[in-house]
């Protein structure tokens, strides 16, 4: 075919141009309107999801804030319609539950023989205050979703799970004070778990020095989960809290320590601590069943206690994009 | 003419009438954009500043779209002058990543440097491969550049995000239909709804992306914050360019693996391009291999990311039959004016990735078919059918076993790296090995 012929072929398909216009009025401008009326109306618009990597996460934080509001709205009758529509309040790995500010479990969608119990002295499989951890989580500023950590199990299994939970604080029309939470088993690990448990270990820190480690470093506080668990030094590279085993054993030169190919993390976040309050340093790993090396990054926060600065700090993998 | 009339709507050195050409270029653009994750990802991952990565995607940018027009337009030494764009090169983007942790942005421009001139060095040498390529070996290479975009493909059409993360379903949704539009407007559109047929399925497919997805409209309020045209800032971070011994063999690993892949993308750009040549014509592809070198090699003197040849663009020209090389060169002329324009680049960048997705399946489905055509359209014998299944078994076991090969040992890691790469050295040492007896025989004969 020349050329030409197919310009020809073409200035005929634009001839239809004006039919092309009217369906684009009768068919885009409604889409357009809906999408304007739909779209732009946000439901979560005063809830900050920004701080999440993963879908999982902004999931639960979403499904837990919607029953929440949903309470407070309806009070008891909103109660009641937790209790006969249960199975809309649970999936294969989440869960919803509403207890009181004493810890009277009052609605659970995934273990309903709870209900009614309370459950202020549940520790779990590692000695987790399960009850205490969630109630300071409630107050906790820095942590805008009361977020916990610690191990369950699905019900007619053997082995412990990991999980995160997030709370919302309600007081329902009725006058009355529940929390409402949701669970997900298996949770990925976000960044923002980790700069909480720093954060509030800082400000530990800063309120009692020294004298906090012994909390910060208990494995069943809420400053470490998981794997993530907190460390402290001094700007000379002295430690306070060790990230790994006790440096009596060996010492230990946090400032000289590289990662796999060399670079050092701590030099860098030190450096960048002396103008700032906080720092994210990215670092390489090895992973013995991965061919490449695992992202994994540090999260140091600078704290000041009686003219002394201690930096404390975490640990954690990073997400992996495909 | 009557033969260029059944094959092609553009053969490869036509142009095609400006708005046409534009339009198609824009369509090409659309799928080059998908690298464009690459840049964010590396900036996100190094904590850099905004300035930092405006600068840097736009340098990347740049280098890109000179390396598309030197590939296409054809100077002497240097380019395919076939339709083979470039984009940012995924296969760079680790050891990048560990060179700038290591000696910041210095360190990784030298190396980057180092990698094109190692691709350049290598391109005379592939030349002199002919024997070692027989036409069903180029034709499993070829399919095997359509396989080696699965993981993207797949992936995007999912919108997975990061890996173990959930899954919407309303993403496949507009995946699959995306693609839909894409395939049926190939198979039964006509005129410019056949030629622009990604582009028809990108349009749609965001759009129904916009209506279903409050998520991909809310994105959308980034471009407002974006100014229109802004120049690359070279901040201090830019200055300078550094060499470490520790990290330069890797480089020139990734330099040998990328230089197999463009390999494989030449010759899937010239199966397209020139359907009718009975052997591979090495002499383009020593070119073109020598301008993705020196493209490698610009984008590192520039401060941008390494750049590689896009096997989904190649794709692409096969199914809509547009193979203008103009294209690319005007594809190439637009990302360099794009890299200016924060705005659009934005813009682009948020468009959703299971209609990415879709556009990359869309024009893998054709490197595949194109490659396993070439492969048995030649007589078949045992021989073959063990060079191609052992090498097809272990390339792709690869991308299926990632984790059987960290724990093997270093000399297997470091070569079998990606399908690519691994069949291609595979299939050509096979052949070789099975095909000893024949050789003597000839030797003796001569």
């Amino acid at each position: 075919m020349k050329t030409s012929d197919k310009i020809i072929r073409h200035h005929r398909l634009f001839r239809n141009f004006p039919r092309l216009q009217k369906l684009q009025i009768t068919i885009f401008i409604p889409v357009i309107l809906l999408l304007v009326i739909t779209g732009c109306s946000g439901k979560y618009e005063e809830l900050d999801l920004s701080m999440y990597h993963y879908r999982d996460t902004k999931n639960l934080v979403k499904f837990v804030y919607d029953a929440a509001q949903f309470l407070e709205k309806e009070g008891g009758a909103g109660l009641e319609y937790f209790h006969n529509n249960r199975r809309h309040f649970r999936t294969k790995d989440t869960y919803l539950y509403v207890y009181d500010m004493d810890f009277n479990c009052v609605f659970h969608s995934g273990m309903e023989n709870l209900e009614n119990l309370n459950l202020l002295s549940i520790i779990d499989k590692n000695g987790k205050k399960v009850s205490k951890l969630t109630l300071r989580a409630l107050e906790d500023e820095t942590n805008p979703h009361s977020w916990v950590h610690y191990t369950w199990w699905e019900p007619g299994k053997f082995f412990p799970v990991p999980k995160s939970s997030c709370h919302f604080k309600v007081t329902t029309p009725e006058g009355k004070e529940y929390f409402v939470g949701g669970g997900i088993n298996y949770p990925q690990e976000e960044q923002e778990f980790m700069r909480i448990n720093v954060d509030n270990a800082a400000e530990l820190i800063e309120e009692k020095g020294h004298n906090a480690f012994v909390e910060i470093s208990d494995p069943t506080s809420d400053y470490n989960h998981r794997e993530v668990s907190i460390f402290a030094f001094r700007p000379d590279g002295k430690i306070l809290i060790s990230p790994v085993l006790e440096d009596s054993l060996a010492k230990i030169e946090l400032l000289e320590c590289s990662d796999e190919v060399g670079n050092k993390p701590f030099v860098k976040a030190v450096k960048e601590l002396q103008e700032n309050n906080s720092v994210w340093e990215v670092f390489l790993a090895k992973n013995r069943f991965r061919r490449e090396l695992v992202k994994k990054c540090m999260y140091l926060r600078k704290a000041v206690h009686n003219h002394e600065i201690i930096y404390v700090g975490a640990v954690t993998d990073l997400p992996n994009p495909p | 003419m009557s033969n260029k009339q059944r094959k092609f709507e553009y053969s490869v050195n036509e142009v095609p009438p400006p708005g046409q050409l534009l339009v198609l270029s824009i369509q090409h653009v659309m799928i080059m954009v998908v690298s464009l994750s690459i840049p964010i990802l590396f900036c996100s991952q190094l904590s850099a500043s905004m300035e930092f990565t405006t600068s840097l995607i736009s340098l990347s940018m740049i280098a890109v779209g000179v390396g598309s027009i030197i590939q296409s337009v054809g100077i002497p030494y240097i380019g395919s002058q076939y339709l083979c764009p470039n984009l940012c090169g995924p296969s760079y983007f680790s050891l990048s990543l560990s060179a700038a942790w290591l000696g910041g942005l210095p360190l990784m421009r030298g190396l980057i440097i180092v990698a094109g001139i190692v691709e350049v060095a290598l391109a005379p040498i592939v030349q002199k491969l002919r024997k070692v390529f027989p036409t069903y070996v180029v034709g499993l290479v070829v399919a095997t550049v359509g396989v080696s975009i699965i993981k993207l493909g797949t992936t995007s059409v999912f919108g997975l995000a990061y890996y173990g993360d959930a899954i919407r379903s309303v993403d496949i949704l507009i995946g699959v239909i995306s693609l839909f539009i894409m395939v049926l407007s190939n198979i039964w559109g006509k005129g410019f709804l056949k030629m622009y047929c990604l582009l028809v399925g990108m349009v749609l497919g965001w759009l129904l992306a916009l209506i279903l997805v409050p998520e991909y409209w809310y994105n959308l309020l980034a471009v407002k914050n974006s100014p229109l045209f802004a120049l690359p800032s070279f901040g201090p971070e830019f200055r300078g360019i550094t060499i470490d011994l520790k990290m330069l063999i890797p480089f020139i690993v990734i330099a040998i693996s990328g230089s197999l892949k463009s390999f494989g993308n030449l010759l899937a750009a010239q199966k397209i391009s020139e359907p009718d040549l009975k052997e591979v014509n090495f002499v383009p592809i020593r070119k073109g291999l020598i301008a993705d070198g020196i493209s490698t090699a610009f984008a590192g003197l520039i401060g941008g990311m390494a750049v590689d040849t896009s096997s989904s663009n190649i794709g692409l020209a096969g199914v809509t039959k547009v193979v203008s090389r103009w294209i690319s060169v005007v594809a190439g002329a637009i990302f360099i004016i794009l890299a200016f324009s924060p705005k659009l680049i934005t813009a682009l960048s948020l468009i959703p990735k299971p209609v990415l997705g879709a556009a990359i399946v869309f024009s893998g489905c054709f490197m595949i078919c194109t490659g396993l055509k070439e492969m048995f359209s030649q007589k078949w014998d045992t021989r073959k059918t063990f060079v191609v299944g052992i090498s097809l078994i272990f390339g792709l076991s690869t991308a299926m076993l990632p984790e059987l090969y960290a724990r093997s040992p270093e000399l297997i890691k470091t070569f079998f790296t990606d399908p690519l790469p691994t069949t291609t050295i595979l299939a050509v040492v096979l052949h070789q090995i099975f095909n000893l007896d024949k050789m003597f025989t000839k030797e003796k004969k001569e």
